[in-house]
């Protein structure tokens, strides 16, 4: 628990405000003053800018003007530099500043999204889109950092820009400073319409490029089916449409932007001039020195062409808080709890189970499972068989609690489930998946990723033989070291299998599910992979959902199961004498081997 | 081609002037226009510079002298300049940016054209991803050097250039010292830029791990959950986004120490100037005006200094990026077509493997195929069956010329079949996958793509055949209704529906098929089987065979294990041997019927 709290150093579920603003504050938390100090330091930063410009107006009209020398040259010179090392500190200190921010709280975002997605319950999992869910853990995420680093530290940059240089120029003199401010607003509209526009356009430019984007990606996945039929040129044709649209559109885009940046120019300029020639009729008639002329026309340029930058700022910012509020929207879902229980037994459990009249339904849906009782004794054998749909698979998600069953009660050596904490129960339950799913890390890491403490070597290598797979390993060029998946081998559907197996048996759980574990797999591994499962079932208590009447023969118990309920339980002798479905299941299967003996002989 | 080959922030950071010359190739169908450019971006750095020569004249001839006339007629020329400006930059904006856009259009299209040429073999062992951000972001770079690389340099030296010679006319002493910083300044910037570049680069390797972690902790929740993992993942995640914070902020510092140390680097040259001012303007060497326009150089000096660092430093990596698509679009198709090559009026015919043998060539050598023999007569139907790796997906491979024997001879009608075209052969050759393939669109494009000139008619009839039809009508927008991207808005069976049509449009005269191993549900089987009854009609035709029924149906069964045929014969004389094809039909027997009863239940 200590080096979560660590890794996670705020928990942002607690970030539940309505108010998007009141979230980003919650955000910020431990790093708000720091940020502060960042843009204050913006600000002295602009003040020793504008500060080396007033000191050169001073220096022109006292020194070289009037020729009033009373110290050594030297001292200008040194308070210039002076000036500028402090300008640079301050301006080193705020950005260094504000992306340490930035950078922490995408850290801080980054890690919370990773352990809030993963605790989500199933039931969130089921209905989300994972490119939706991983675009708002990257793209979104990017813009909130840059929120921090660039727009909010920039806005700021660009006022303190303009408020301390209006304030200079105000000092040296007031209609001067007013004279700045007329074209100083269209600018400013101009520069916000334009980005908003212009955003449109390059949404749609977007677009164009995923359009093109997929259709390589489709043709270099089914280079098969084109070379197949000899479609080349086709398929050359109909990127060439995607991609000349493509062009168009950047065209399209270009326009604006060639339009946008020379008309605001003129605009600047036209600003420009004007103060010029306020500026220098002011010199002329002595209503300012030549030195605050020359700082003027200094200072001036800091007040507007920051300004154009403003428009795209602005839009970006826009941008940023939808994004953070997509991000807060997978925070307000709850977590599932993992060791929340009102019980916590001190000793691994023996393996008794017993339902007693258990139903389960999806939020306000039809019930999936009525009415299902039936018990176990530590390391029996459970089978339970039945259709698709039938309820098998849910039946087995109640369990580890991977849903909550919604009445009824489910216990475990005599205690409630519910009060179980999850984390007990999924560290003492196996599952073994219809399609295993391996990580893309090595075999050996793969068959240790069920255990949190360190195995050694001989274990993993235990496990692998146990699972009979080992030879299969070191068959491998690296042996445990292969990477599984895209870098590394391809693996057949029965080896996965038994890797998961592996994984499995290291975990050593008291309690083991096997949800059709033989189903996926060629005909001819199967031999390999029962002896494996005998293996992995031995003194432990045993859930098989199967379909095949041979494997289970020898369960202690068999449910057939239809339409979420259970409506026949027993052992095979049972139910083969009684009349139902396992029966004529059982027929069924008996006949199909007499189907092939006949099949051999007289074909 | 080694792994490391394929790491996307592989970077030699050398330069190499081959590359940089085949660079600049592809803009050559474009030069007048960046003649054009270049002289609009020429121009707007001369007004910059005009205009601060403009205020020295203000504060010298207008202020200094009391002159108002003399003021507007300076500043209407002010005005001008900023006219003539506003002009080239829209010049160079748009041209620059258009022929930009249009070098990244050309070099897709290149690359997309040159991988429609390559072999197999080197999809086999090139990543898709790999591919694609060669096409996409590479190419990209690539069009952002040769244009704003050269409008930000050319600018950049321009102005410097530009403002040293003004500097020079003013007063040549002081303009020395700004002539001794200058290369200080650039080389500091430069410097900066590469360690921020290598910064970035890092940050961007350790994203796509963070992203590839985002996915694996979606996709494999289940998993995580029952294994109880959270904690541990969350740790190794931490590992990876600690790490990427570290090395964003270590860029972000250098930025953030970037400018400033431009920039005092700018003061000392300033302090210098104002040191050896009193001196010059007591002896009447400069004017007010003219220390004023030094100011300004100076001060403005920095920006065309930190583009160019900018352009400098990107240009390495652009030229990483020329270096791998000229490795690209620099690999010939392994298999080619002789000189001599001709199109045969049909392929129809016998087929018959002559000792091949075979091995891929990013294997470890080992044989896939080894003396491999097989005579098949025109109109033939084979099953090929046998457990997976035994060679059965090389010998369809081979038949289709994705790759070619290393070994041996295959003959189509008694002809070495390198002596044909091989567009004629796949062009006759009707293939259904076994995990389809469909290409975003609608049901109607997807049909046509056997055959692009089909009728509605031939169309409606060959889903017929297919048994495509029914269920095609009934989805809400029939022939028209989009199958989504790979196809993925259709079910597995549905896609081998639409396949097998697309085989039957195309009318081949090979049929060639991979039948799926995952299960459809039986009424999709059935129609399977009738469209490939359909299509195996009086064609010769390989199935690499799952099903009993398909099995059954062939006129002969090929046993492949290890790359040799191991059985071969009728359904009947292969069973009595009792050898691999008995063990290997019981096994499938009794899974096909208890599939069968599982569904009845």
């Amino acid at each position: 628990m200590k080096s979560s709290e660590k890794i996670i150093d705020y928990d942002l579920t607690s970030a539940r405000s309505k108010r998007k603003l009141v979230n980003l504050w919650y955000c910020m938390s431990g790093y708000r003053v720091r940020y502060l100090f960042a843009i204050l330091s913006q600000g002295l930063s602009t003040v020793c800018k504008t500060s080396v410009y007033l000191l050169l107006s001073w220096f022109i009209d006292n020194w070289l003007i009037l020729k009033i020398r009373t110290f050594p040259i030297a001292v200008i010179a040194a308070g210039l530099l002076l000036l500028a090392v402090l300008e640079g500190m301050f301006s080193y200190f705020a950005n260094s500043t504000a992306n340490y921010t930035a950078e922490r709280i995408a850290l801080r975002i980054r890690n919370n999204l990773f352990n809030h997605i993963q605790r989500l319950s199933f039931a969130y999992h089921a209905k989300v889109d994972t490119g939706d869910l991983i675009q708002r853990s990257t793209s979104d995420v990017d813009a909130i950092r840059r929120f921090f680093s660039e727009e909010a530290i920039g806005i700021g940059r660009i006022l303190f820009l303009f408020i301390i240089n209006f304030t200079a120029i105000y000092r040296i003199h007031p209609t001067l400073a007013f004279s700045t401010l007329i074209i100083v607003p269209l600018v400013f509209l101009v520069a916000v319409g334009f980005f908003r526009n212009i955003s449109k356009k390059y949404d749609a430019y977007q677009n164009q490029d995923a359009v093109i984007s997929s259709l390589l990606q489709e043709n270099l996945t089914g280079v098969r089916v084109v070379k197949a039929f000899a479609r080349q040129e086709f398929e050359i044709r109909k990127y060439e449409q995607e991609n000349w649209k493509k062009y168009q559109l950047g065209k399209r885009l270009l326009r604006m932007e060639a339009f946008f940046w020379p008309s605001t120019d003129l605009l600047c300029g036209a600003q420009m001039a004007i103060s010029f020639i306020i500026g220098a009729f002011f010199a002329i008639d002595g209503k300012i020195s030549v030195g605050n002329f020359v700082a003027f026309l200094s200072l001036i340029i800091w007040i507007i062409w920051p300004i154009r930058n403003m428009g795209r700022i602005i839009v970006h910012m826009s941008r940023a808080l939808i994004s953070f509020q997509r991000v807060m929207d997978i925070f307000k879902e709850d977590q599932e709890p993992l060791d929340k229980g009102s019980y916590l037994p001190q000793k691994d459990p023996k393996g008794y189970i017993t339902l007693d009249h258990v139903c389960f339904a999806y939020q306000n849906e039809e019930e999936i499972l009525k009415d299902i009782s039936f018990s176990v004794m530590p390391g029996q054998v459970v089978a339970i068989i039945g259709s698709t749909g039938s309820g098998k698979s849910t039946l087995m998600n109640l369990l580890p609690r991977f849903y909550e069953y919604t009445s009824g009660s489910i216990k475990l050596d005599e205690i409630e489930l519910n009060e179980l904490p999850r984390s007990y129960l999924r560290k003492h339950i196996g599952i073994v998946e219809q399609e295993p799913f391996l990580f893309s890390r090595t075999i050996g890491e793969n068959i240790a990723y069920g255990v949190s403490e360190k195995k050694s070597q001989s274990e993993i290598e235990e496990a692998a033989k146990a699972a009979s797979i080992h030879e299969n390993i070191l068959s491998f060029k690296k042996g445990y070291n292969t990477m599984v998946g895209e870098r590394g081998v391809t693996l057949s559907g029965g080896q996965k299998q038994r890797i998961a197996i592996a994984r499995t048996l290291l975990k050593n759980p008291r309690i083991l599910i096997m949800d059709d574990a033989t189903s996926s797999v060629d005909a001819d591994t199967e031999s390999d992979i029962q002896s494996a499962l005998k293996n992995l079932m031995r003194n432990r208590t045993t859930f098989i959902i199967a379909h095949r009447i041979q494997t289970i023969q020898e369960a202690d118990l068999i449910l057939v199961m239809d339409k979420g309920r259970i409506i026949q339980s027993g052992t095979h002798q049972d139910l083969i004498n009684q009349e139902g479905l396992y029966q004529k299941i059982f027929k069924i299967q008996t006949r199909i081997e007499e189907e092939l003996e006949k099949e051999m002989c007289c074909d | 081609m080694t792994e490391d080959f394929f790491d996307e922030e592989d970077f030699q950071g050398k330069i190499d002037r081959n590359i940089i010359k085949r660079i600049f190739q592809f803009a050559i169908p474009y030069r007048n226009w960046f003649f054009a450019f270049i002289c609009f971006t020429l121009l707007t750095t001369l007004m910059d510079s005009i205009q601060v020569i403009l205020n020295k004249f203000l504060i010298d001839q207008a202020i200094l002298t009391g002159s108002k006339s003399e003021a507007v007629r300076i500043v209407r020329y002010y005005g001008l300049t900023i006219l003539v400006q506003a002009v080239s930059v829209f010049g160079f904006v748009y041209i620059a940016g258009m022929i930009g856009e249009r070098i990244w259009y050309d070099l897709r299209q290149k690359m997309f054209t040159h991988l429609q040429k390559l072999s197999l073999s080197y999809f086999s062992v090139t990543p898709v991803g790999w591919i694609m951000s060669r096409v996409n972001s590479d190419s990209y770079r690539i069009s952002d050097l040769v244009t704003w690389g050269l409008v930000d340099s050319s600018f950049a030296i321009v102005n410097i250039l530009v403002s040293l010679g003004f500097m020079l006319a003013i007063n040549w002493q002081m303009a020395l010292i700004v002539l001794a910083i200058t290369p200080i300044m650039i080389v500091t910037a430069w410097q900066f830029r590469l360690r921020i570049l290598k910064e970035y680069r890092n940050v961007r390797r350790l994203n796509s791990k963070v992203t590839g972690s985002y996915n694996e902790n979606i996709s494999g929740i289940r998993v995580i959950k029952g294994l109880l993992r959270e904690q541990e993942n969350l740790r190794e995640f931490n590992e990876l986004t600690s790490p990427m914070f570290q090395s964003a902020y270590r860029a972000a510092r250098l930025n953030a120490l970037f400018l400033p140390c431009i920039q005092i680097l700018s003061a000392v040259a300033l302090a210098s100037i104002i040191l050896l001012s009193q001196k010059k303007i007591d002896s009447g060497m400069i004017t007010i005006g003219g220390i004023q326009a030094f100011i300004n150089y100076v001060t403005s000096m920095l920006w065309p200094v930190q583009d160019l660092a900018r352009v400098y430093g990107e240009m390495q990596q652009s030229i990483a990026s020329g270096e791998r698509i000229f490795t690209l679009l620099d690999t010939e198709p392994v298999i080619r077509d002789s000189a001599d090559a001709y199109e045969p009026e049909s392929i129809a015919g016998d087929i018959e493997f002559d000792h091949v043998s075979f091995y891929y060539d990013d294997g470890d050598g080992t044989p896939v195929l080894e003396d491999f023999s097989l005579k098949v007569r025109q109109g033939e139907v084979i099953a090929l069956v046998g457990s997976t790796g035994g060679g059965k997906s090389t010998i369809v491979n081979l038949l289709c010329r994705f790759y070619e024997p290393k070994k041996g001879v295959i003959r189509i009608n008694g002809n070495d079949y390198k002596t044909y075209k091989m567009e004629s052969i796949q062009s006759r050759i009707g293939m259904v996958l076994q995990v389809p393939h469909l290409f975003s669109g609608t049901i109607r494009e997807n049909l046509q793509y056997g055959n692009l000139n089909a009728s509605d008619d031939q169309l409606h009839e060959a889903a017929k055949a297919a048994g495509a039809d029914e269920f095609i009508q009934r989805l809400p927008n029939g022939y028209d209704e989009q199958v989504g991207e790979n196809g993925n808005l259709l079910s597995v069976g549905q896609k081998q529906l639409i396949s097998l049509a697309r085989a039957i449009l195309a009318n081949p005269e090979l049929f060639i098929m991979d039948e799926a191993t995952s299960s459809v549900d039986t009424i999709t089987e059935n129609l399977i089987q009738k469209g490939m009854e359909q299509l195996m009609k009086g064609r010769t035709s390989f199935i690499i065979a799952h099903r009993l029924s398909t099995i059954k149906r062939a006129d002969r069964i090929i046993v492949i294990e290890d790359g040799r045929i191991i059985e071969e014969g009728t359904h009947n004389g292969l069973l009595k041997q009792k050898g691999k094809y008995y063990h290997l039909y019981t096994q499938q027997f009794r899974q096909e019927k208890e599939k069968d009863y599982a569904l009845q239940l």
